[in-house]
Protein backbone atom coordinates (compact mmCIF):
# COMPACT_ATOMS: atom_id res chain seq x y z
CA UNK A 1 0.00 0.00 0.00
CA UNK A 2 1.23 3.48 -0.82
CA UNK A 3 2.41 5.77 1.94
CA UNK A 4 -0.43 7.60 3.72
CA UNK A 5 -1.10 11.10 2.46
CA UNK A 6 -0.41 13.72 5.15
CA UNK A 7 -3.63 14.99 6.71
CA UNK A 8 -2.44 18.55 6.18
CA UNK A 9 -1.84 19.20 2.51
CA UNK A 10 1.39 20.87 1.45
CA UNK A 11 0.72 24.45 0.45
CA UNK A 12 3.54 25.25 -1.94
CA UNK A 13 3.17 28.99 -2.47
CA UNK A 14 2.23 29.94 1.08
CA UNK A 15 4.86 27.72 2.66
CA UNK A 16 7.59 28.78 0.26
CA UNK A 17 6.96 32.41 1.22
CA UNK A 18 7.07 31.54 4.91
CA UNK A 19 10.18 29.40 4.35
CA UNK A 20 11.89 32.37 2.73
CA UNK A 21 10.89 34.79 5.51
CA UNK A 22 11.92 32.43 8.33
CA UNK A 23 15.17 31.59 6.52
CA UNK A 24 16.00 35.27 6.06
CA UNK A 25 15.18 36.05 9.69
CA UNK A 26 17.34 33.13 10.85
CA UNK A 27 20.18 34.37 8.64
CA UNK A 28 19.95 37.85 10.17
CA UNK A 29 19.52 36.50 13.70
CA UNK A 30 22.53 34.18 13.32
CA UNK A 31 24.70 36.98 11.95
CA UNK A 32 23.53 39.35 14.69
CA UNK A 33 24.31 36.70 17.32
CA UNK A 34 27.77 36.10 15.89
CA UNK A 35 28.38 39.85 15.84
CA UNK A 36 27.08 40.22 19.38
CA UNK A 37 29.34 37.43 20.54
CA UNK A 38 32.42 38.88 18.85
CA UNK A 39 31.53 42.32 20.26
CA UNK A 40 31.42 40.77 23.72
CA UNK A 41 34.77 39.08 23.18
CA UNK A 42 36.37 42.23 21.82
CA UNK A 43 34.87 44.30 24.63
CA UNK A 44 36.36 42.02 27.22
CA UNK A 45 39.87 42.21 25.72
CA UNK A 46 39.76 45.98 25.13
CA UNK A 47 38.63 46.65 28.68
CA UNK A 48 41.28 44.33 30.07
CA UNK A 49 43.95 46.02 27.98
CA UNK A 50 42.89 49.53 28.91
CA UNK A 51 42.46 48.76 32.57
CA UNK A 52 45.89 47.12 32.86
CA UNK A 53 47.89 49.98 31.35
CA UNK A 54 49.19 53.05 33.20
CA UNK A 55 51.52 55.83 32.16
CA UNK A 56 53.78 57.49 34.70
CA UNK A 57 54.98 60.96 33.80
CA UNK A 58 58.09 62.37 35.56
CA UNK A 59 58.31 66.10 34.61
CA UNK A 60 61.53 66.95 36.47
CA UNK A 61 63.52 63.74 36.10
CA UNK A 62 66.46 63.21 33.74
CA UNK A 63 67.10 59.89 32.00
CA UNK A 64 69.06 58.41 34.91
CA UNK A 65 66.47 59.48 37.49
CA UNK A 66 63.75 58.05 35.31
CA UNK A 67 65.57 54.70 35.15
CA UNK A 68 65.75 54.50 38.95
CA UNK A 69 62.07 55.44 39.10
CA UNK A 70 61.34 52.62 36.63
CA UNK A 71 63.13 50.15 38.91
CA UNK A 72 61.16 51.42 41.86
CA UNK A 73 57.94 51.00 39.90
CA UNK A 74 58.85 47.51 38.72
CA UNK A 75 59.53 46.45 42.31
CA UNK A 76 56.06 47.59 43.34
CA UNK A 77 53.54 44.86 44.08
CA UNK A 78 50.98 44.41 41.31
CA UNK A 79 53.26 45.67 38.56
CA UNK A 80 54.04 43.20 35.82
CA UNK A 81 56.29 45.35 33.69
CA UNK A 82 57.60 48.93 33.57
CA UNK A 83 59.30 50.32 30.48
CA UNK A 84 60.94 53.70 30.03
CA UNK A 85 59.84 55.22 26.72
CA UNK A 86 62.60 56.36 24.38
CA UNK A 87 62.78 59.87 22.89
CA UNK A 88 61.66 58.47 19.54
CA UNK A 89 58.61 56.86 21.14
CA UNK A 90 57.68 60.10 22.87
CA UNK A 91 58.09 61.97 19.57
CA UNK A 92 55.82 59.41 17.90
CA UNK A 93 53.19 59.90 20.59
CA UNK A 94 53.26 63.66 20.10
CA UNK A 95 53.39 63.50 16.30
CA UNK A 96 49.62 63.95 15.84
CA UNK A 97 49.86 67.26 17.72
CA UNK A 98 53.28 68.62 16.70
CA UNK A 99 53.97 67.08 13.30
CA UNK A 100 56.63 64.66 12.08
CA UNK A 101 59.66 66.96 12.15
CA UNK A 102 60.30 66.27 15.77
CA UNK A 103 60.33 68.57 18.76
CA UNK A 104 62.91 71.26 19.53
CA UNK A 105 65.61 70.01 21.84
CA UNK A 106 64.99 72.99 24.10
CA UNK A 107 61.41 71.98 24.75
CA UNK A 108 61.27 70.29 28.16
CA UNK A 109 59.54 66.92 27.94
CA UNK A 110 58.65 64.67 30.84
CA UNK A 111 60.12 61.19 31.04
CA UNK A 112 57.41 58.60 30.44
CA UNK A 113 57.21 55.12 31.85
CA UNK A 114 54.67 52.65 30.43
CA UNK A 115 53.47 50.36 33.19
CA UNK A 116 51.60 47.08 32.73
CA UNK A 117 49.79 45.92 35.84
CA UNK A 118 49.11 42.32 36.81
CA UNK A 119 45.63 41.28 35.58
CA UNK A 120 43.97 41.19 39.00
CA UNK A 121 46.05 43.91 40.68
CA UNK A 122 44.12 46.69 42.41
CA UNK A 123 45.01 50.27 43.41
CA UNK A 124 48.28 50.13 41.43
CA UNK A 125 47.98 53.80 40.39
CA UNK A 126 47.64 55.31 43.90
CA UNK A 127 50.38 53.00 45.24
CA UNK A 128 52.82 54.09 42.53
CA UNK A 129 51.95 57.73 43.09
CA UNK A 130 52.63 57.40 46.84
CA UNK A 131 55.87 55.46 46.48
CA UNK A 132 57.29 57.82 43.82
CA UNK A 133 56.39 60.86 45.92
CA UNK A 134 58.04 59.28 48.96
CA UNK A 135 61.16 58.67 46.85
CA UNK A 136 61.19 62.36 45.85
CA UNK A 137 59.93 62.09 42.28
CA UNK A 138 57.44 64.67 41.10
CA UNK A 139 55.03 62.48 39.18
CA UNK A 140 51.69 62.09 37.55
CA UNK A 141 50.13 58.66 37.10
CA UNK A 142 47.59 58.37 34.30
CA UNK A 143 45.35 55.32 34.61
CA UNK A 144 43.56 56.22 31.36
CA UNK A 145 40.42 56.40 33.45
CA UNK A 146 38.58 58.78 31.14
CA UNK A 147 39.39 56.81 28.03
CA UNK A 148 38.62 53.49 29.72
CA UNK A 149 35.31 54.96 30.85
CA UNK A 150 34.52 56.05 27.29
CA UNK A 151 35.44 52.61 25.98
CA UNK A 152 33.29 50.90 28.59
CA UNK A 153 30.32 53.14 27.81
CA UNK A 154 30.75 52.54 24.08
CA UNK A 155 31.01 48.79 24.62
CA UNK A 156 27.91 48.77 26.82
CA UNK A 157 25.99 50.50 24.03
CA UNK A 158 27.41 48.10 21.43
CA UNK A 159 26.42 45.11 23.58
CA UNK A 160 22.95 46.51 24.13
CA UNK A 161 22.46 47.17 20.42
CA UNK A 162 23.66 43.66 19.52
CA UNK A 163 21.43 42.02 22.14
CA UNK A 164 18.45 44.15 21.11
CA UNK A 165 18.99 43.19 17.48
CA UNK A 166 19.12 39.49 18.38
CA UNK A 167 16.03 39.77 20.60
CA UNK A 168 14.11 41.74 17.97
CA UNK A 169 14.97 39.34 15.18
CA UNK A 170 14.14 36.29 17.29
CA UNK A 171 10.81 37.74 18.43
CA UNK A 172 9.98 38.84 14.88
CA UNK A 173 10.66 35.32 13.62
CA UNK A 174 8.40 33.86 16.32
CA UNK A 175 5.66 36.42 15.59
CA UNK A 176 5.84 35.70 11.85
CA UNK A 177 5.65 31.97 12.48
CA UNK A 178 2.70 32.40 14.85
CA UNK A 179 0.92 34.58 12.30
CA UNK A 180 1.62 32.09 9.51
CA UNK A 181 0.40 29.20 11.65
CA UNK A 182 -2.80 31.05 12.36
CA UNK A 183 -3.24 31.79 8.64
CA UNK A 184 -2.56 28.13 7.81
CA UNK A 185 -5.09 27.08 10.42
CA UNK A 186 -7.73 29.42 9.00
CA UNK A 187 -6.99 28.19 5.48
CA UNK A 188 -7.34 24.61 6.70
CA UNK A 189 -10.35 25.20 8.91
CA UNK A 190 -12.30 22.60 6.91
CA UNK A 191 -9.75 19.90 7.71
CA UNK A 192 -9.57 20.93 11.36
CA UNK A 193 -13.37 20.80 11.62
CA UNK A 194 -13.62 17.37 10.03
CA UNK A 195 -10.86 15.98 12.27
CA UNK A 196 -12.44 17.62 15.31
CA UNK A 197 -15.87 16.14 14.54
CA UNK A 198 -14.30 12.75 13.82
CA UNK A 199 -13.19 12.76 17.47
CA UNK A 200 -9.60 13.92 17.09
CA UNK A 201 -8.32 15.38 20.33
CA UNK A 202 -6.94 18.92 20.37
CA UNK A 203 -3.38 17.68 20.85
CA UNK A 204 -3.73 15.36 17.83
CA UNK A 205 -4.76 18.26 15.60
CA UNK A 206 -2.14 20.55 17.14
CA UNK A 207 0.42 17.79 16.57
CA UNK A 208 -0.22 17.89 12.82
CA UNK A 209 0.54 21.62 12.71
CA UNK A 210 3.43 21.26 15.15
CA UNK A 211 5.18 18.68 12.98
CA UNK A 212 4.62 20.74 9.86
CA UNK A 213 6.01 23.94 11.37
CA UNK A 214 8.82 22.22 13.29
CA UNK A 215 10.15 20.85 10.00
CA UNK A 216 9.62 24.16 8.24
CA UNK A 217 11.45 26.07 11.00
CA UNK A 218 14.24 23.48 11.07
CA UNK A 219 14.79 23.59 7.31
CA UNK A 220 14.47 27.35 6.98
CA UNK A 221 16.74 27.81 10.01
CA UNK A 222 19.33 25.46 8.49
CA UNK A 223 19.34 27.43 5.25
CA UNK A 224 19.59 30.73 7.19
CA UNK A 225 22.44 29.37 9.34
CA UNK A 226 24.33 28.08 6.29
CA UNK A 227 23.98 31.46 4.61
CA UNK A 228 25.20 33.16 7.80
CA UNK A 229 28.16 30.76 7.88
CA UNK A 230 28.96 31.64 4.28
CA UNK A 231 28.65 35.38 4.96
CA UNK A 232 30.86 35.18 8.07
CA UNK A 233 33.45 33.08 6.24
CA UNK A 234 33.43 35.56 3.34
CA UNK A 235 33.96 38.49 5.74
CA UNK A 236 36.81 36.70 7.52
CA UNK A 237 38.37 35.77 4.19
CA UNK A 238 38.04 39.34 2.90
CA UNK A 239 39.71 40.78 6.01
CA UNK A 240 42.53 38.23 5.98
CA UNK A 241 43.23 38.28 2.25
CA UNK A 242 43.39 42.10 2.06
CA UNK A 243 45.50 42.33 5.19
CA UNK A 244 43.12 45.03 6.34
CA UNK A 245 43.26 46.07 9.94
CA UNK A 246 39.88 46.32 11.57
CA UNK A 247 41.18 48.49 14.39
CA UNK A 248 38.77 48.62 17.23
CA UNK A 249 36.01 46.86 15.30
CA UNK A 250 35.24 43.36 16.52
CA UNK A 251 36.39 40.61 14.22
CA UNK A 252 34.42 37.45 13.39
CA UNK A 253 36.29 34.30 14.17
CA UNK A 254 34.15 31.18 13.52
CA UNK A 255 35.45 29.33 16.54
CA UNK A 256 33.66 26.43 18.26
CA UNK A 257 31.16 28.73 19.99
CA UNK A 258 30.31 30.44 16.71
CA UNK A 259 29.70 27.09 15.04
CA UNK A 260 27.54 26.08 18.00
CA UNK A 261 25.45 29.23 17.48
CA UNK A 262 25.00 28.28 13.82
CA UNK A 263 24.05 24.70 14.69
CA UNK A 264 21.55 25.89 17.32
CA UNK A 265 19.91 28.43 15.00
CA UNK A 266 17.74 25.91 13.08
CA UNK A 267 16.92 24.01 16.27
CA UNK A 268 15.73 27.21 17.96
CA UNK A 269 13.81 28.22 14.82
CA UNK A 270 12.17 24.79 14.68
CA UNK A 271 11.27 24.85 18.37
CA UNK A 272 9.92 28.40 18.14
CA UNK A 273 7.81 27.37 15.15
CA UNK A 274 6.59 24.29 16.95
CA UNK A 275 5.64 26.12 20.14
CA UNK A 276 3.98 28.95 18.19
CA UNK A 277 2.02 26.40 16.17
CA UNK A 278 0.88 24.52 19.25
CA UNK A 279 -0.22 27.65 21.10
CA UNK A 280 -2.05 29.02 18.06
CA UNK A 281 -3.89 25.79 17.29
CA UNK A 282 -4.87 25.03 20.88
CA UNK A 283 -6.11 28.61 21.39
CA UNK A 284 -8.07 28.45 18.15
CA UNK A 285 -9.63 25.07 18.98
CA UNK A 286 -10.65 26.32 22.42
CA UNK A 287 -12.97 28.76 20.67
CA UNK A 288 -15.05 25.88 19.29
CA UNK A 289 -16.93 23.28 21.31
CA UNK B 1 -12.21 9.34 32.09
CA UNK B 2 -12.84 7.16 29.04
CA UNK B 3 -16.38 6.65 27.83
CA UNK B 4 -17.10 3.20 26.41
CA UNK B 5 -19.99 1.82 24.43
CA UNK B 6 -20.85 -0.34 27.42
CA UNK B 7 -21.27 2.70 29.57
CA UNK B 8 -23.68 2.13 32.45
CA UNK B 9 -25.61 5.28 31.60
CA UNK B 10 -26.39 4.27 28.04
CA UNK B 11 -30.15 3.89 28.61
CA UNK B 12 -30.72 7.05 26.54
CA UNK B 13 -28.63 7.70 23.46
CA UNK B 14 -29.62 11.35 23.01
CA UNK B 15 -31.50 13.68 25.30
CA UNK B 16 -32.25 17.35 24.72
CA UNK B 17 -33.75 19.23 27.65
CA UNK B 18 -35.19 22.68 26.91
CA UNK B 19 -32.57 23.35 24.28
CA UNK B 20 -32.58 26.73 22.56
CA UNK B 21 -30.08 28.01 20.03
CA UNK B 22 -29.38 31.44 18.69
CA UNK B 23 -26.51 32.77 16.64
CA UNK B 24 -25.08 36.05 17.92
CA UNK B 25 -27.91 38.43 18.70
CA UNK B 26 -30.46 37.02 16.28
CA UNK B 27 -33.72 35.39 17.30
CA UNK B 28 -33.78 31.81 18.52
CA UNK B 29 -33.27 29.31 15.69
CA UNK B 30 -34.42 26.56 18.00
CA UNK B 31 -36.57 27.12 21.02
CA UNK B 32 -37.17 24.90 24.05
CA UNK B 33 -36.49 21.63 22.25
CA UNK B 34 -37.07 18.43 24.23
CA UNK B 35 -36.03 15.22 22.54
CA UNK B 36 -35.21 11.69 23.63
CA UNK B 37 -33.71 9.09 21.30
CA UNK B 38 -33.40 5.60 22.73
CA UNK B 39 -30.40 3.44 21.83
CA UNK B 40 -31.18 1.51 18.66
CA UNK B 41 -33.97 3.87 17.59
CA UNK B 42 -34.46 5.06 14.02
CA UNK B 43 -35.98 8.49 13.40
CA UNK B 44 -36.38 11.14 10.78
CA UNK B 45 -36.14 14.88 11.11
CA UNK B 46 -38.04 16.97 8.63
CA UNK B 47 -38.97 20.58 8.21
CA UNK B 48 -38.88 23.34 5.65
CA UNK B 49 -35.61 24.83 4.48
CA UNK B 50 -34.24 27.14 7.15
CA UNK B 51 -36.34 25.48 9.85
CA UNK B 52 -33.16 24.64 11.79
CA UNK B 53 -32.65 20.96 10.93
CA UNK B 54 -28.92 21.35 10.35
CA UNK B 55 -28.57 23.46 13.51
CA UNK B 56 -30.33 20.79 15.54
CA UNK B 57 -28.08 18.11 14.07
CA UNK B 58 -25.02 20.25 14.89
CA UNK B 59 -26.13 20.25 18.51
CA UNK B 60 -26.45 16.47 18.37
CA UNK B 61 -22.98 15.89 16.93
CA UNK B 62 -21.49 18.40 19.36
CA UNK B 63 -20.41 21.02 16.88
CA UNK B 64 -22.39 23.70 18.70
CA UNK B 65 -23.23 24.51 22.28
CA UNK B 66 -26.86 25.32 22.99
CA UNK B 67 -27.66 28.88 24.11
CA UNK B 68 -29.92 27.35 26.73
CA UNK B 69 -30.72 23.87 27.96
CA UNK B 70 -28.69 20.71 28.00
CA UNK B 71 -27.61 18.16 25.39
CA UNK B 72 -26.82 14.75 26.82
CA UNK B 73 -25.32 11.83 24.92
CA UNK B 74 -25.35 8.34 26.46
CA UNK B 75 -26.55 9.85 29.71
CA UNK B 76 -23.71 12.38 29.92
CA UNK B 77 -24.64 16.07 30.08
CA UNK B 78 -22.17 17.46 27.57
CA UNK B 79 -21.88 20.86 29.26
CA UNK B 80 -20.04 19.19 32.14
CA UNK B 81 -17.53 17.24 30.07
CA UNK B 82 -13.89 18.07 29.42
CA UNK B 83 -12.64 18.55 25.87
CA UNK B 84 -11.08 15.08 25.84
CA UNK B 85 -14.35 13.55 27.04
CA UNK B 86 -16.23 15.41 24.30
CA UNK B 87 -13.76 14.00 21.75
CA UNK B 88 -14.39 10.52 23.12
CA UNK B 89 -18.13 11.06 22.69
CA UNK B 90 -17.71 12.34 19.13
CA UNK B 91 -15.94 9.09 18.26
CA UNK B 92 -19.20 7.28 18.99
CA UNK B 93 -21.12 9.50 16.57
CA UNK B 94 -20.93 9.16 12.79
CA UNK B 95 -22.01 12.16 10.76
CA UNK B 96 -23.01 12.49 7.12
CA UNK B 97 -22.76 16.18 6.38
CA UNK B 98 -25.10 17.80 3.89
CA UNK B 99 -22.10 19.32 2.10
CA UNK B 100 -20.10 16.06 2.46
CA UNK B 101 -16.98 17.74 3.93
CA UNK B 102 -14.55 15.42 2.22
CA UNK B 103 -10.87 16.33 2.24
CA UNK B 104 -9.92 17.07 -1.35
CA UNK B 105 -6.26 16.09 -1.03
CA UNK B 106 -7.10 12.59 0.21
CA UNK B 107 -8.37 9.73 -1.92
CA UNK B 108 -11.85 8.26 -1.43
CA UNK B 109 -10.20 5.38 0.45
CA UNK B 110 -8.27 7.76 2.72
CA UNK B 111 -11.37 9.87 3.36
CA UNK B 112 -13.32 6.83 4.47
CA UNK B 113 -10.41 5.65 6.63
CA UNK B 114 -9.98 9.08 8.25
CA UNK B 115 -11.93 8.36 11.50
CA UNK B 116 -9.92 5.15 11.95
CA UNK B 117 -6.70 7.05 11.38
CA UNK B 118 -7.77 9.58 14.01
CA UNK B 119 -8.32 6.66 16.39
CA UNK B 120 -4.68 5.73 15.85
CA UNK B 121 -5.36 2.43 14.11
CA UNK B 122 -2.75 1.00 11.80
CA UNK B 123 -3.67 0.92 8.15
CA UNK B 124 -3.11 -2.83 7.90
CA UNK B 125 -5.86 -3.44 10.50
CA UNK B 126 -8.61 -1.68 8.57
CA UNK B 127 -7.62 -1.86 4.90
CA UNK B 128 -9.92 -4.74 3.95
CA UNK B 129 -12.87 -3.29 5.91
CA UNK B 130 -12.58 0.07 4.16
CA UNK B 131 -12.20 -1.54 0.74
CA UNK B 132 -15.22 -3.74 1.39
CA UNK B 133 -17.29 -0.79 2.52
CA UNK B 134 -16.30 1.23 -0.54
CA UNK B 135 -17.21 -1.72 -2.77
CA UNK B 136 -20.57 -1.98 -1.00
CA UNK B 137 -21.43 1.66 -1.75
CA UNK B 138 -20.41 1.06 -5.36
CA UNK B 139 -17.05 2.81 -5.28
CA UNK B 140 -14.75 -0.20 -5.38
CA UNK B 141 -13.26 0.99 -8.65
CA UNK B 142 -13.01 4.61 -7.57
CA UNK B 143 -11.32 4.23 -4.19
CA UNK B 144 -8.12 5.94 -5.32
CA UNK B 145 -9.91 8.90 -6.89
CA UNK B 146 -9.88 12.23 -5.12
CA UNK B 147 -13.18 14.01 -4.31
CA UNK B 148 -12.85 16.75 -6.96
CA UNK B 149 -12.92 14.03 -9.63
CA UNK B 150 -15.98 12.30 -8.15
CA UNK B 151 -19.60 13.13 -9.00
CA UNK B 152 -21.92 14.56 -6.33
CA UNK B 153 -23.50 11.16 -5.78
CA UNK B 154 -20.11 9.46 -5.48
CA UNK B 155 -18.94 12.06 -2.99
CA UNK B 156 -22.10 11.51 -0.97
CA UNK B 157 -21.45 7.78 -0.86
CA UNK B 158 -17.87 8.38 0.30
CA UNK B 159 -19.24 10.66 3.02
CA UNK B 160 -21.70 7.97 4.13
CA UNK B 161 -19.00 5.30 4.13
CA UNK B 162 -16.81 7.57 6.28
CA UNK B 163 -19.66 8.11 8.73
CA UNK B 164 -20.32 4.40 9.23
CA UNK B 165 -16.79 2.99 9.00
CA UNK B 166 -16.29 3.04 12.77
CA UNK B 167 -19.70 1.44 13.32
CA UNK B 168 -20.80 4.35 15.50
CA UNK B 169 -23.39 4.15 18.25
CA UNK B 170 -25.23 7.12 16.77
CA UNK B 171 -25.48 7.95 13.08
CA UNK B 172 -26.58 11.44 12.16
CA UNK B 173 -27.22 12.09 8.49
CA UNK B 174 -28.12 15.43 6.95
CA UNK B 175 -29.92 14.88 3.62
CA UNK B 176 -27.92 11.69 2.95
CA UNK B 177 -29.69 10.79 -0.27
CA UNK B 178 -29.97 14.25 -1.76
CA UNK B 179 -27.50 13.64 -4.58
CA UNK B 180 -28.08 10.00 -5.46
CA UNK B 181 -30.59 8.29 -7.73
CA UNK B 182 -33.63 6.57 -6.14
CA UNK B 183 -32.03 3.12 -6.47
CA UNK B 184 -28.86 4.20 -4.65
CA UNK B 185 -31.03 6.12 -2.18
CA UNK B 186 -32.88 2.91 -1.30
CA UNK B 187 -29.62 1.02 -1.07
CA UNK B 188 -28.13 3.57 1.31
CA UNK B 189 -31.31 3.51 3.35
CA UNK B 190 -30.92 -0.28 3.64
CA UNK B 191 -27.37 0.32 4.92
CA UNK B 192 -28.71 2.65 7.60
CA UNK B 193 -31.43 0.13 8.54
CA UNK B 194 -28.89 -2.68 8.64
CA UNK B 195 -26.66 -0.68 10.96
CA UNK B 196 -29.69 0.12 13.06
CA UNK B 197 -30.87 -3.48 13.30
CA UNK B 198 -27.60 -5.40 13.48
CA UNK B 199 -25.62 -3.05 15.69
CA UNK B 200 -28.47 -1.24 17.42
CA UNK B 201 -27.06 2.00 16.05
CA UNK B 202 -29.25 5.00 16.85
CA UNK B 203 -30.02 6.63 13.52
CA UNK B 204 -31.47 10.07 12.89
CA UNK B 205 -31.84 11.28 9.34
CA UNK B 206 -32.73 14.83 8.34
CA UNK B 207 -34.43 14.85 4.99
CA UNK B 208 -36.88 16.60 2.72
CA UNK B 209 -37.51 13.36 0.87
CA UNK B 210 -40.92 12.15 2.06
CA UNK B 211 -40.61 9.16 -0.25
CA UNK B 212 -37.62 8.08 1.78
CA UNK B 213 -39.49 8.67 5.02
CA UNK B 214 -42.39 6.50 3.84
CA UNK B 215 -40.07 3.52 3.26
CA UNK B 216 -39.50 3.07 6.99
CA UNK B 217 -41.84 2.77 9.92
CA UNK B 218 -40.10 5.26 12.17
CA UNK B 219 -40.96 8.34 14.20
CA UNK B 220 -40.75 11.57 12.29
CA UNK B 221 -39.82 14.79 14.07
CA UNK B 222 -40.74 17.97 12.34
CA UNK B 223 -39.19 21.37 12.99
CA UNK B 224 -41.52 24.28 12.61
CA UNK B 225 -40.78 27.86 13.65
CA UNK B 226 -37.97 26.67 15.90
CA UNK B 227 -40.19 24.15 17.69
CA UNK B 228 -39.99 20.38 17.42
CA UNK B 229 -43.15 18.33 16.93
CA UNK B 230 -43.52 14.59 16.40
CA UNK B 231 -45.38 13.80 13.21
CA UNK B 232 -46.86 10.29 12.93
CA UNK B 233 -48.55 10.64 9.55
CA UNK B 234 -45.71 8.94 7.65
CA UNK B 235 -44.30 5.46 7.30
CA UNK B 236 -45.66 2.22 5.81
CA UNK B 237 -48.30 1.71 8.52
CA UNK B 238 -49.67 5.24 8.07
CA UNK B 239 -49.54 4.80 4.32
CA UNK B 240 -51.42 1.48 4.53
CA UNK B 241 -53.99 3.14 6.80
CA UNK B 242 -54.44 5.90 4.26
CA UNK B 243 -54.75 3.35 1.44
CA UNK B 244 -57.41 1.38 3.37
CA UNK B 245 -59.36 4.55 4.09
CA UNK B 246 -59.23 5.49 0.42
CA UNK B 247 -60.38 1.98 -0.61
CA UNK B 248 -63.31 2.14 1.86
CA UNK B 249 -64.44 5.36 0.28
Amino acid sequence: MAKETPLLPVEDAREMALFFVVGALCFLAALATLSAKSTYGAARSWTAEVEGELTVSLPDADRRGAESARKLIESTEGVKEARLLSKAEIDALLEPNFGSRGLPESLPLPQLIAVTAEPDAQFVGPTLERRLTEAGFANAVDEHADWAGDVRRMLSIARLVALTAVALLASTAIAVIAFATHAALLARRDIVDVLHLAGARDRYIAGLFERRFWLLGLRAGAVGALLALGAAAAMIFAVHSSGARTGLLPELSLDFQDLLILVLTPVIAGLAARIAARMTVIRSLKSVM
Amino acid sequence: MTLSRHDLFDDVAVRLDGVSLRYDTSEDILSGIDLVLKPGSFSFLTGASGAGKTSLLKLLYLALKPSQGEVSLFGRPTSRLTRDQLSALRRRVGVVFQEFRLLDHLTAYENVALPLRVLGRKESTYRSDVEELLAWVGLGERMHARPPTLSGGEQQRVAIARAVVTQPDILIADEPTGNVDPEMGSRLMRLFLELNKRRATTVIIATHDLGLVRQVEAPVFRLQHGLLVQDVEYGPVARRRTDIAKAAE
